[in-house]
């Protein structure tokens, strides 16, 4: 599985995979790939994702459902390129609707590098919310080797980096 | 699959093309350990060695290559480059550049002699000849350059025939699906 839906809801869903309570309130909840399409229908790179997951300090850009841009969009390639380039965080996964929108990110430390957070390069392309998530949600997403920032395969989100 | 000797001079170290490249394990430029095989995935890989930050040569080529990562980002080909440097002296050196690929770090010479790529006439930092190579995703070589003069190392222009051969070879798309 190269990805799974991403949820913030008040309450954990039933049958969530992985779920968090965040500082500012509510969940954020991951459901399996094969369930039917959640409220935003936003995809999230798997292995962001542990239900076993330490708690982390996270910017997250999450614009409000249906409000989107194309994955091609400049803005989009060029906050690729630059989480490249700025040191690699714990966790990092663009969120995408269909195979062709771009619908926010979740860029997650564990060392409290606040600035990095502070610094996300997505927040350039729609707000982002710096919160402190629980326990139960995060993984850990490798740093790609670089400097691909096209998606495998369209459906995809990036940094999923194998056809 | 096609392989090749440039004609920039003799082959580096003991690698030939068609010959698989050893799966290296090394730091990254951040520290954490990467496996060779785990960063190609399944694509083409530009590799190369080079002396470190402080060689003009260096400099020189890795211009050219940050010149050439706009092509690469969205060819769906990677690029590592390893030196002897440490960790965090590769990461400065990355920045400073604006590289987007990933460095490994071999301070403690581990692969140097397995590879014979160790420049003996370098005798203040015992660096890497500067090499660079093209691989296919099972790591078999394509291409070898020897960059110890300057001349040897590959043009954009090489490396990109290289990538087409490559990608043609691996893609089983790359003539147009048909309807």
């Amino acid at each position: 599985m190269s990805w799974c839906w991403l949820v913030r809801t008040d309450a954990v869903p039933e049958g969530a995979v992985a779920a968090a309570e965040l500082s500012s309130g509510g969940h954020l909840s991951a459901l399996a790939a094969d369930r039917p399409a959640p409220s935003g229908e936003r995809k999230i790179d798997a292995r962001a994702l542990d239900s076993e997951g330490e708690p982390a300090l996270a910017s997250l850009v999450l614009p409000p459902d249906g409000l989107t841009i194309t994955f091609d969009d400049l803005a989009v390639s060029g906050a690729m390129g630059a989480a490249l380039a700025a040191p690699w965080p714990h966790v990092l996964s663009t969120l995408v609707v269909d195979s062709s929108r771009f619908a926010g990110a979740l860029t997650a430390v564990r060392n409290g590098d606040r600035g990095r957070l502070e610094a996300d390069p997505f927040a350039r392309i729609f707000p982002a919310e710096i919160v402190e998530i629980g326990p139960g949600l995060l993984g850990r997403t490798p740093a790609p080797t670089g400097p691909v920032i096209q998606r495998y395969g369209g459906g995809n989100p990036w940094p999923w980096d194998r056809f | 699959m096609s392989t090749s000797t440039p004609e920039s001079g003799r082959e580096p170290g003991k690698l030939r093309p068609g010959e698989t490249f050893p799966d290296l394990e090394l730091p990254d430029h951040a520290g954490n350990r990467r496996r060779l095989s785990d960063l190609v995935g399944g694509d083409p890989l530009v590799l190369t060695f080079y002396r470190g930050w402080w060689c003009p040569k260096e400099q020189s080529f890795f211009r050219r290559l940050v010149e050439f990562q706009d092509e690469v980002e969205v060819a769906y080909t990677r690029m590592v480059s390893v030196s002897v440097d440490q960790p965090e002296v590769e990461a400065a050196f990355r920045a400073g550049l604006g590289a987007r690929w990933t460095f490994l770090s071999d301070a403690e010479r581990r692969y140097v002699e397995i590879l014979d790529l160790l420049e003996t006439t370098d005798t203040i930092h015992y660096p890497y000849v500067p090499t660079a190579f093209t691989l296919y995703p099972d790591l078999t070589i394509c291409t070898a350059w020897n960059g110890y003069w300057a001349w040897g190392r590959p043009s954009l222009e090489e490396l990109r025939r290289d990538l087409r051969t490559i990608t043609k070879a691996i893609r089983p798309d790359w003539e147009v699906p048909k309807q």
